[in-house]
């Protein structure tokens, strides 16, 4: 029961990391980027590569961050700036941009599966339940990272400029805001958080050119859910998390892997602006 | 452009010349369908016939995403579907012709059940259209999931094959293959070249307005999502047919996502140049795939990416502008001008027993913010009502909650004595309510002939598969389009009307639909006062000749005072006086309000 409970929180909070540069980019630019898939990906080959070269595991998730962030900003620059107005197509191009970053993947890698050191291995005691260290390592970065993005938001020039954005971008132009820097910021922000991501949760998988995919959906579904807010984002990751863990131990793990995409499909029906507006 | 009316002949000219072209085209394609299998190896007849069925499939994701603006990850779902009940049919119940046609019509049921049970969820008044998409996205994933779940029953992640099927020739499975991707992108070209096809460009282009016309949206993108699965489902299925292989990825998420590649290569909004796209791609993909697999993808996925950033319209139709310039032939144009006709309305006079419109106890609050606060009004026929009151008063969100039953927090609403409940615009505007809108959002690509025939969908139908040439109009809509010379304009694309002629149209179309309770959000602002007094007098003859009941939203108190019967005047969310023209002009109360005074609200 206990394991549960931690599987429960733990899994939640990989959801969270995993969703937060999704959430921002949406946040910021209102657009969905496709692309999140291919970049946890990145993060995911970036670890491998920092591992194989010899380089301390614990490097891999600043590293592919700071990839991350240059490809974002390129990317921004390239592809999305012009699909700023148009964004159901700016869904479409970053999804073929993920293709893209996918097929250069595997040209570089090939298809087979490669696995990345991990930083650390073996259990925790909790007071009696042995339990992942690396799991647990992974919920208090969850924390520290939604720490560090609330700090971002409301303790900086760049987040008083970037809710300024969220709330009215014209207006915010008018007040002499750099939009299209913010854009490009957030977007470099929200790539780096997602390579990082790829790169911290390689350690609990294998690395291979689709690993992003199923993350991807599943991180899109908890954004809309959630709208655009860290607190809400975090407990749409423990609702939806803790379904996944418990239909997957209760029922079965295939039916398991379909829960968040179909609650997320009934929660939004039932509230169309997601868990965040209103609050 | 407006075109020559004369050519606009009984009949629909354009009905004609479409039908003419559907018909050459798909001869020409039967011909090289016939005679291609003889000229072909073994190996482009077997990539073909996968292609056709694929092209087939493309074709509905251009009806759902390039025409009516649905974006849709889920098509391939259906070819699933399809694909799936043809094998489980054949290797768990039985094989031959009586279960082979009894599996393909399950496709088709399945296949119009789910796409029923995905619009239900999908489309609803309000839904965002990310809404769509998201649960198009999670369809594939669910039943590849399921179909995992399936165990031996749906053979899990490898599939099932060497079921039992018709080992008919290639040239054979060629002509099944090929016909079938004829008969439906003829009919989806019939329809889309339709009033109906114009229909679905209407509700891409501004899916509110076409609520207020009284169209059902969420209804008809319901019954396309479910004419478009069939589509696909018979496609997978004659594809598993054929190949006698299938693989849960045939209806999974990426296989979805091709489809948009292709569509958008193609040419969105096309038709011809998904379909053409998809059979290009796919065949050039299987010949590269061998040689170049990773690589091949990767030019798809570059060309994808800069279509969508620079040439939103596909590939095809540049071609077909290329062709054009190296062979000049006429262009089809399916845009003629229509005939107005015009008849004079039944009046709703006699029948005043009870009020057009009262409302009791009308509430709207956003949390603890109140814009409206138990508002009480009635209007009379024959008469015309001003709501008046300074920015922020509640007026327009008064109007909001009058002619769309979910937007209310509280309160009741009767139009002709029924009331509203918490129906969705179109059905409110089926009581008799017609809406005009403060800012002139109107159909950019229609013409202002096709808007007014939108205009007169929920009282004249429009034909799937024709066009018509004539619209029939109440006189007082034909009046005013005569006024602003839009009655000379027919054929023109509405963004590239005059600010005038926009309101104009507008109002048109909102007496197109026949209300007897008319709606009207500041029908003046930003008029030349030729133009003001013009409306003035079309809106005082509707009420005194016509009956209707008017009720004005209006700033210029001049414009009101020359019009109104009565006025009601609206101050923070509460209703501060309702009285006649004179009264409300010399009350000092109203006067303190727009002079920005301090007043206790007198509810």
């Amino acid at each position: 029961m206990a394991n549960l409970a931690l599987d429960m929180i733990t899994t939640s909070a990989i959801l969270f990391v995993v969703a937060s540069g999704l959430m921002i980019i949406l946040g910021v630019m209102k657009l969905i980027n496709f692309a999140h898939g291919a970049f946890l990906t990145l993060g995911g080959y970036a670890a491998y590569l920092t591992t194989e070269a010899g380089l301390s595991p614990w490097l891999a998730p600043l590293l592919a961050g700071a990839v991350g962030f240059g490809v974002g900003i390129v990317v921004e620059r390239v592809i999305v700036r012009p699909l700023y107005h148009r964004p159901l197509d700016a869904i479409l191009a970053t999804w073929g941009l993920g293709i893209i970053i996918g097929q250069l993947i595997t040209i570089g890698f090939g298809r087979e599966v490669q696995f990345a050191a991990s930083p650390m291995t073996g259990t925790l005691d909790l007071g009696g339940i042995e339990y992942s260290a690396y799991r647990l390592t992974l919920t208090a970065v969850a924390l520290a990272i939604g720490g560090a993005l609330t700090a971002l938001l409301y303790l900086t020039r760049f987040g008083l400029n970037a809710r300024a954005v969220i709330m009215n971008e014209t207006l915010a132009r008018g007040l002499g805001i750099d939009s299209a820097r913010v854009r490009l910021l957030t977007f470099g922000l929200g790539a780096g958080l997602a390579c990082g991501a790829g790169a911290l949760i390689t350690p609990l998988l294998s690395v291979d050119p689709n690993m992003g995919l199923p993350w991807l959906v599943n991180s899109f579904m908890l954004v809309l859910v959630s709208g655009v807010s860290i607190p809400s984002l975090a407990l749409a990751s423990l609702i939806l998390g803790s379904a996944q863990v418990a239909v997957s131990s209760y029922i079965s793990p295939i039916i398991g892997g379909l829960t968040i995409v179909v609650l997320a499909a009934v929660l939004l029906r039932l509230y169309p602006k997601g868990l965040g507006r209103g609050t | 452009m407006a075109r020559d009316t004369s050519e606009a002949a009984p009949g629909s000219s354009v009905t004609r010349r479409v039908r003419r072209t559907v018909l050459i085209g798909a001869a020409v394609a039967a011909v090289v369908v016939a005679t291609a299998p003889f000229q072909l190896d073994i190996y482009t007849k077997n990539i073909l016939i996968r292609a056709f069925f694929l092209a087939a499939l493309a074709m509905t994701v251009d009806v759902l995403w390039g025409y009516t603006g649905i974006l849709t990850f889920g098509q391939s779902a259906f070819f699933g579907i399809g694909a799936y009940a043809c094998a489980l049919v054949a290797t768990h119940y039985g094989f031959g012709p009586f279960w082979f046609a009894g599996s393909f019509l399950l496709a088709l049921l399945a296949a119009v059940a789910v796409a029923w049970l995905i619009g239900w969820l999908a489309f609803y008044h309000g839904a965002s259209p990310l809404y769509a998409s998201i649960v198009t996205l999670a369809l594939p994933i669910v039943l590849v999931q399921l179909i995992f779940a399936g165990g031996r029953f749906t053979g899990s992640s490898s599939g099932i094959s060497a079921f039992p099927t018709y080992y008919w020739a290639f040239e054979t499975w060629f002509w099944i293959a090929g016909g079938y991707l004829i008969a439906v992108t003829a009919l989806g070209y019939l329809l889309v070249s339709s009033d109906f096809g114009r229909l679905l460009v209407a509700i891409r282009e501004n899916e509110e307005r076409c609520a207020y016309l009284g169209i059902p949206v969420s209804r008809i993108k319901i019954l396309l999502m479910m004419a478009a699965g069939a589509i696909g489902a018979g496609a997978g299925f004659g594809y598993a047919a054929f190949t006698n292989v299938v693989a849960p990825e045939l209806g999974g998420f990426l296989l979805g996502t091709e489809l948009l590649i292709f569509t958008a290569l193609g040419g969105r909004g096309t038709l011809i140049g998904p379909v053409l796209g998809t059979i290009g791609i796919d065949v050039t993909a299987s010949y590269l795939s061998g040689s170049l697999p990773f690589l091949w993808k990767l030019i798809t996925g570059v060309a994808f990416v800069v279509v969508i950033v620079l040439l939103p319209q596909g590939l095809i139709p540049i071609l077909g502008k290329g062709l054009r310039r190296l062979w000049p032939f006429p262009r089809a144009a399916a845009r003629d001008a229509v005939v107005l006709r015009g008849f004079e309305p039944t009046t709703p006079h006699g029948e005043t027993r009870s009020a057009p419109l009262r409302t009791a106890d009308l509430l709207r609050h956003y949390g603890s913010l109140k814009v409206l606060d138990g508002i009480a009004i009635e209007s009379r026929g024959s008469e015309l009502l001003s709501i008046v009151g300074p920015n922020g008063a509640g007026k327009t969100t008064l109007m909001r909650c009058i002619s769309d039953g979910g937007e209310r927090s509280g309160g009741e609403v009767y139009v002709n004595g029924t009331e509203i409940g918490r129906g969705s615009p179109q059905s409110v505007v089926a009581l008799g309510i017609g809406r005009s809108f403060q800012n002139t959002n109107l159909f950019e690509t229609l013409t202002v002939g096709e808007c007014l025939m939108l205009a007169r969908w929920r009282i004249d139908g429009a034909s799937l598969f024709s066009r018509r040439n004539e619209v029939a109009l109440p006189t007082p809509a034909l009046g005013i389009l005569e006024a602003t010379g839009l009655d000379k304009a027919l054929g023109t694309e509405t963004r590239n009307l005059s600010h005038g002629q926009k309101r104009g149209l507008e109002l048109a179309m909102v007496l197109a639909t026949e209300p007897s309770v008319l709606l009207l959000d500041e029908p003046t602002a930003g008029l030349t006062k030729a133009e003001r007094t013009a409306i003035g007098s079309v809106l005082t003859s509707l009420a005194r000749v016509h009956g209707l009941s008017i009720l004005l939203i209006e700033h210029d108190l001049d414009f009101v005072r020359d019009i109104s019967d009565r006025i009601v005047v609206l101050h923070q969310g509460a209703l501060l006086m309702e009285g006649t023209v004179e009264e409300v002009i010399a009350s000092d109360l109203v006067k303190a309000v727009y002079s920005g005074q301090a007043v206790e609200t007198a509810s």
